[in-house]
């Protein structure tokens, strides 16, 4: 199992365009982490996350997600998700997390 | 007469993917339709996790068991790690999102019946149960 993250600043919107393909789980959730808080040190923006091939993500996953916004939101940026798959997005929607992200 | 499957995984991150293909495979093998299978695929998953990050260490191992049925798929995760005060579980805010704290929560959720005990020293099991769509 792999995940694989992509990144690129969109300067005309200034915000980062993130890709995560694959699964997320306890295995590589510290990865996501580690990654998102990279990205964030480079620069503190806005965040959309393009995750239509992300097939997986786990209560571990989610919480890496919940603990970036929430030091986010403290900055005055956001972050939003879109193309989540179907088992994705009713994962969201049981933890309530759709009203945040989607 | 039910089949039962037994499997003992090392408590180890990187194993609790492989428990995750075992469900989805044994649960499509079992005749349930993809919603289902998914269900348990996350219910499982997040049970294996919490054994990981709260149960056993890495030299040990825990055991996963499914009991097929005619009208369900039984799946039990046992461990002997630390166990935990069930009392002291607070089911999530879900309007004030946190780190931690909805793998239970989510298993609840997805699952048609659940049953969880847990023991200071003696170790923590989770029961998940789906019933076959009539």
């Amino acid at each position: 199992m792999s995940l694989q993250i992509g990144r690129k600043f969109n300067e005309a919107d200034q915000l980062w365009e993130v890709i995560l393909k694959g699964e997320v789980d306890i295995s590589n959730a510290a990865q996501l982490k580690s990654e998102l808080q990279a990205m964030l040190k480079e620069k503190m923006a806005s965040v959309t996350m393009d995750i239509k091939d992300l097939s997986y993500i786990d209560s571990t996953g989610l919480g890496v997600i919940i603990g970036t916004y929430k030091r986010m939101e403290e900055r005055g940026v956001s972050m939003k998700m879109k193309n989540p798959v179907k088992n994705v997005e009713k994962l969201l929607k049981i933890t309530n997390l759709d009203r945040i992200f989607l | 007469m039910a089949d039962v499957l037994k499997f003992c995984i090392p408590g180890k991150p990187e194993y609790v993917s492989t428990v995750r293909m075992l469900i989805s495979s044994l649960a499509n093998v079992a005749g349930f339709d993809v919603e289902a299978i998914e269900d348990m695929k996350v219910a499982v998953s997040e049970a294996c996790t919490n054994v990981v990050c709260h149960g056993v260490t890495d030299a040990r191992t825990y055991e996963v068991s499914c009991e097929i049925n005619d009208d369900r798929i039984c799946i039990i995760v046992k461990d002997q790690g630390e166990g935990c005060d069930m009392e002291q579980y607070r089911h999530p805010d879900l309007n004030c999102p946190k780190e931690g704290g909805l793998g239970l929560f989510i298993i609840r959720t997805l699952m048609d019946e659940v049953d969880i005990s847990s023991e200071l020293g003696k170790g923590t099991r989770i029961q998940m149960v789906k019933y076959y769509r009539k």
